[in-house]
């Protein structure tokens, strides 16, 4: 009972702090900094559903990113598609590239389906380099459209507009995150991530599933995408398509507990503000000094707080060895590698 | 026309071969651990480091840096393991994914402040310079790099059948538990395989190091085509990941000659995409 | 266990949140702040501190008293604002476009600077220009050579240096003089990285081609930062062209140079952009290098008929240990210019900045370049002036070759055999 009075308190404590945020900072830097942080969050929750519920640890999620931010970017560059309706293309197209990719590779287990989402996303970041018709290597130009106005996606003069509209995809992301991880689809889902066998054996359609968990995540992580070219206004196949983000996720939604709704998220609003205020403020020395923080506390996180920071949070965290979803050592050992 | 195809097929081995030795250290690890070394490309970039040092500090040549080499990437291979490595081993699977990202970022970025991010080369090495075969031109050090990849790939082989510790190391592959029980020390099992693959991938650096350009991020892209390998192989087969450096090579080569060259790498992981689709498990995993 | 670690957590947060926060800077009246945005981590870390170098000695010789021709040299600081120093902040854009936005608007709202300088890569700069555009605050870019820059109509950038499609034609140019010379071209073959960078030059070189009456024998994209490289020079044997054209960044220049001796490729010239003149191409490859052509801004041989040249490297020298890289005397440019129009200006206002900007005029002997001094088109903000010259590998030294009359030495012509160099 104290417990959930707590839960009630922090989470408002929360929204008033995030409502708050762009007026008590309102320079440009912090504010993009949590724009960034957001469009992590979401990417982070959306990788959450294919790789926290359903146990298919995507690598490639960079792919369904690059292909929402170039459907919308190119609809609106060659034939002038409002962005927001783009956003909703682009996410369909990424839905039905995930279902296309998802099939085949639907089938495959632990380490064999993360490769296989790096050799995926790895032939979309190629392709995309190469096609004329998306710009090829010199990528889009999104023009600007003056005044900006929501209508249009686009502001010019503050990033306060841009600062909510990030938030609220989170917000959408983690409310459909919390629904299909409390309906019947959320349970089949982890069902099938704890034992492919016995998810069979009651009944549950491994690759229905396993598709409709894909489907989900990509359309999310592409509608993260527009927001990404809506806000930078320009996109190449390097910075929307590269294996570093899509690691980038994968590393915030572990250390911020993958398989809790809310982890991904807070682990975006921890190691964003830290790969950037590092960068800031060490970057400029070219020593590579804030790169090596970064990756140590990526490695003490692991080792020391394997079950992310939500596990520290909702105080079951703990030192290896201990926790669900892994109940025994011969669970772990037997290797889900396919064999 | 057909010369420079046999010059093609003789570039893709030699590659091919290179490729190998540095997927069987990865295999090794995966098979053994059920782990998957992130930073596998950059202990190349180490070994790779470690040679330049030692022929721009001591005179020493690449070739000859080969054992120092691969004995300091053991020693480095066990100390990640002891104190990072070993210590996910019975956590999340993700933790034990992500971990190893953390250490390759922590290694590459520590070579930019240690050695500065320049391009380094190492020249004038004993084996420098081109044999002719009719038309056809081969690197010396590139053929070398490849004899020696598939010798060390044979020794590996028969360590591994032919010792007591050799046998431990594939019981723990095959079945922990049953090892485990059989009085197997897993623990040091996994200590030894860690340090071993990391050697192997020392011998691999400084192979390299013969012909390649060396700098932080060298590791980046030789790693990624490593685990489409590995895959492609099958987990933890030797063999497989032996035969999947060379059929990798091949394709790589001759699909940017014949079909595009901006394409090649995509073609190398549509090879594995597609081979998965087919047999899930890899060429010669089971 | 778990109260320490939370409350370190929250510690943690507050830490992050006070380095978001506005720093309490003093302003002083004295110092006027120019932020200067380069990659200088991750991938081409060693190229964006080679240009950071070339804008801070810029920044020495506006601060401090030196006998040169160059712009605000003479005096200490910026004479008309009471002898205002000029101060470079730097940020790092590890090479990203969105990082691009990220720094500009960093070093402008928390570091007061007054105006942007830098970015290297092309794609960076897009956002860079962008984020200035929507700041109004006025860029000079002296380091990015993308044709499309300076094509979108900023009232805010200025682009002092040459851009892809000037030097594609400085290359097809020389061509022509070779030709006059006796030496017939017919066929050529393109290879370029597929990046922003190498496929503009790519499509400018197959537009000049056609244009100047070449046979285009093959063309070739590939991949940057590749394992291997055999199967292009393999195509490129097969192609067998007089002439190759090379667009590619540092990694690649290396790896093709070794891999052309290591399968004899052996055209009667290879022409380059780009990586070949960045410093750490030559110590790789030694001797291989000879007898390449590579298009520049800057050679230290200029000082034959520029003794600025000489004496600005001198300079370097002693503050490096090492020689002026093109790189480096690429940004070196910019600082100037802008310090030049706030001296005019009198202010840092960004509207009378930028009116001073338009109205630069450089003579030839206040650049280090053999150009005829900075000037912008009123329309796309292109210094008019700005042209490219030849530069051959020569003995490994880079040797001014084209135009003839700025020549230091011949031109090696055809390339040496592999082996002889």
């Amino acid at each position: 009972m104290a417990r959930s009075w707590r839960v009630g308190g922090l989470v408002a404590a929360v929204a008033v702090a995030l409502a708050a945020f762009p007026l008590v900072f309102s320079g440009p830097f912090p504010l993009h900094v949590m724009i960034l942080t957001f469009m992590f969050a979401t990417l982070a929750v959306a990788w959450n559903i294919m790789g926290g519920y359903a146990g298919m640890f995507s690598f490639g999620q960079a792919a369904f990113f690059g292909i929402g931010a170039y459907t919308s970017s190119w609809l609106l560059v060659a034939h002038g598609v409002n962005p927001w309706l783009g956003l909703l293309a682009g996410g369909v197209v990424a839905a039905i590239v995930g279902a296309a990719i998802g099939y085949p590779c639907s089938n495959l287990r632990g380490h064999y389906f993360a490769i296989a989402s790096i050799a995926f996303a790895e032939i979309v970041r190629v392709h995309f380099n190469n096609w004329k018709l998306v710009g090829a290597a010199e990528g889009l130009t999104i023009p600007m459209t003056r005044p900006g106005s929501l209508l249009h996606f686009q502001f010019h003069q503050s990033k306060a507009p841009y600062y909510f509209i990030a938030l609220a995809f989170l917000l959408a992301s983690l409310a459909i995150a919390r629904t299909v991880s409390r309906s019947r689809m959320g349970y089949y889902f982890r069902a099938i991530k704890e034992s492919h066998e016995l998810a069979t054996a009651l009944g549950i359609s491994f690759v229905r599933y396993r598709l409709a968990a894909i489907m989900i995540s990509a359309f999310l992580s592409a509608a993260a995408g527009t927001l990404y070219a809506q806000y930078i206004l320009y996109l190449d196949p390097e910075s929307v398509l590269v294996l570093s983000t899509s690691v980038q996720v994968v590393l915030i939604a572990m250390l911020g507990g993958a398989g809790s709704v809310l982890g991904p998220a807070i682990g975006a609003l921890i190691l964003v503000p830290v790969s950037e205020v590092t960068r800031a403020t060490l970057g400029h020395r070219g020593t590579g000094i804030d790169m090596m923080i970064y990756g140590a506390l990526i490695t003490l996180i692991s080792v020391y707080q394997p079950k992310g920071v939500w596990g520290l949070i909702a105080g079951r965290g703990g030192r290896p060895g201990g926790g669900a979803g892994h109940p025994s050592p011969a669970a772990v050992s037997a290797p889900e590698g396919g064999r | 026309m057909s010369e420079q195809l046999v010059q093609q097929i003789v570039n893709g081995l030699l590659i091919g071969c290179v490729y190998s030795l540095i997927a069987i250290g990865l295999t090794l690890i995966w098979g053994v651990m059920n782990i998957v070394n992130f930073a596998h490309g950059d202990f190349l970039m180490l070994a790779m480091f470690v040679s330049f040092w030692l022929f721009t500090l001591v005179g020493l040549d690449p070739l000859l840096s080969v054992p120092i080499s691969a004995l300091l990437l053991f020693v480095l291979g066990l100390l990640i393991y002891r104190f990072a490595v070993s210590k996910v081993m019975r956590g999340p699977m993700l933790a034990q994914l992500v971990v190893t990202f953390g250490i390759s970022i922590f290694l590459a970025n520590t070579a930019v402040l240690l050695w500065t991010p320049d391009y380094r080369l190492i020249d004038r090495t004993l084996l420098s310079g081109t044999w002719s075969f009719g038309t056809v031109q081969v690197s010396i050090a590139k053929l070398v790099s490849s004899v020696g990849s598939v010798l060390v790939t044979v020794a590996l082989l028969l360590f591994l059948r032919r010792t007591r510790t050799g046998k431990a190391i594939l019981a723990t592959e095959m079945n922990r538990d049953s090892a485990l029980l059989m009085g197997v020390n897993t623990d040091r099992v996994n200590a030894l395989s860690f340090g071993i693959g990391s050697a192997l991938v020392g011998i691999a650096g400084a192979f390299l190091s013969m012909y390649y350009y060396i700098y932080p991020q060298v590791g980046g892209l030789f790693g990624t085509i490593s685990f489409a390998i590995v895959a492609l192989g099958g987990f933890g087969s030797i063999t497989g990941a032996f035969v999947a450096g060379i059929l990798v090579g091949l394709v790589q080569t001759l699909g940017g000659y014949f079909f595009d060259p901006a394409y090649k790498y995509a073609i190398v992981f549509l090879l594995y995409l597609l081979t998965v689709w087919i047999r899930p498990q890899g060429l010669l995993g089971w | 266990m778990a109260h320490p670690t939370r409350n370190s957590l929250a510690a943690f947060f507050l830490a992050v949140l006070a380095l978001l926060g506005p720093p309490a800077r003093a302003q002083t009246q004295k110092v006027i702040r120019i932020g200067a945005v380069y990659p200088l981590t991750g991938n081409i870390a060693s190229t964006g501190l080679d240009c950071r170098r070339g804008a801070e000695l810029a920044v020495d010789i506006i601060n401090g008293k030196y006998d040169l021709d160059l712009p605000l040299a003479r005096t200490e600081g910026l004479p008309n604002l009471g002898g205002a120093k000029v101060e470079l902040v730097f940020g790092d854009t590890k090479g990203e476009p969105k990082n691009g936005i990220a720094e500009v608007e960093r070093l402008v709202s928390q570091d007061k600077v007054v105006a942007i300088i830098g970015a290297y890569q092309s794609s960076v700069t897009k956002t860079a220009s962008q984020a200035t555009e929507r700041l109004g605050i006025p860029y000079v870019c002296s380091d990015s050579s993308s044709p499309t820059l300076t094509q979108s109509g900023y009232k805010y950038f200025f682009r002092a240096s040459p851009h892809d499609a000037l030097f594609a034609r400085d290359q097809f140019n020389f061509l022509k003089d070779m030709e006059k010379k006796g030496q017939k071209v017919k066929t050529i073959a393109v290879l370029y990285e597929n990046t922003e960078f190498g496929s503009n030059v790519g499509k400018e070189v197959v537009k000049l081609a056609a244009e100047y009456g070449y046979k285009l024998v093959e063309n070739i994209s590939y991949t940057a930062n590749a394992t291997d490289v055999s199967s292009e020079v393999g195509r490129l044997i097969r192609a067998n062209p007089d002439v190759l054209m090379h667009a590619s960044y540092i990694t690649d220049a290396i790896l093709f140079t070794k891999t052309f001796h290591e399968m004899n490729f052996k055209p009667k010239a290879i022409m380059t952009f780009a990586g070949y003149i960045e410093p750490a191409y030559l110590p790789a490859v030694k001797a291989d290098g000879n007898g390449i052509v590579v298009r520049s801004t800057f050679a230290l041989d200029l000082a034959r008929s520029k003794p600025l040249v000489a004496k600005v490297n001198e300079l370097f020298k002693k503050k490096y240990g090492m020689d002026m890289s093109e790189n480096a005397a690429r940004s070196f440019t910019a600082p100037f210019v802008l310090a030049d129009a706030i001296n005019r200006a009198r202010t840092t206002e960004p509207e009378a900045v930028v009116k001073a900007i338009q109205e630069t005029s450089f003579g030839p002997q206040q650049v280090i370049y053999p150009w005829q001094g900075v000037k912008f088109d009123p329309q796309t903000h292109q210094n008019v002036y700005a042209r490219g010259i030849l530069v051959q590998i020569q003995k490994q030294q880079y040797v001014t070759v084209w135009p003839f009359d700025a020549a230091a030495a011949p031109v090696i012509w055809p390339l040496p055999a592999w082996g002889s160099k």
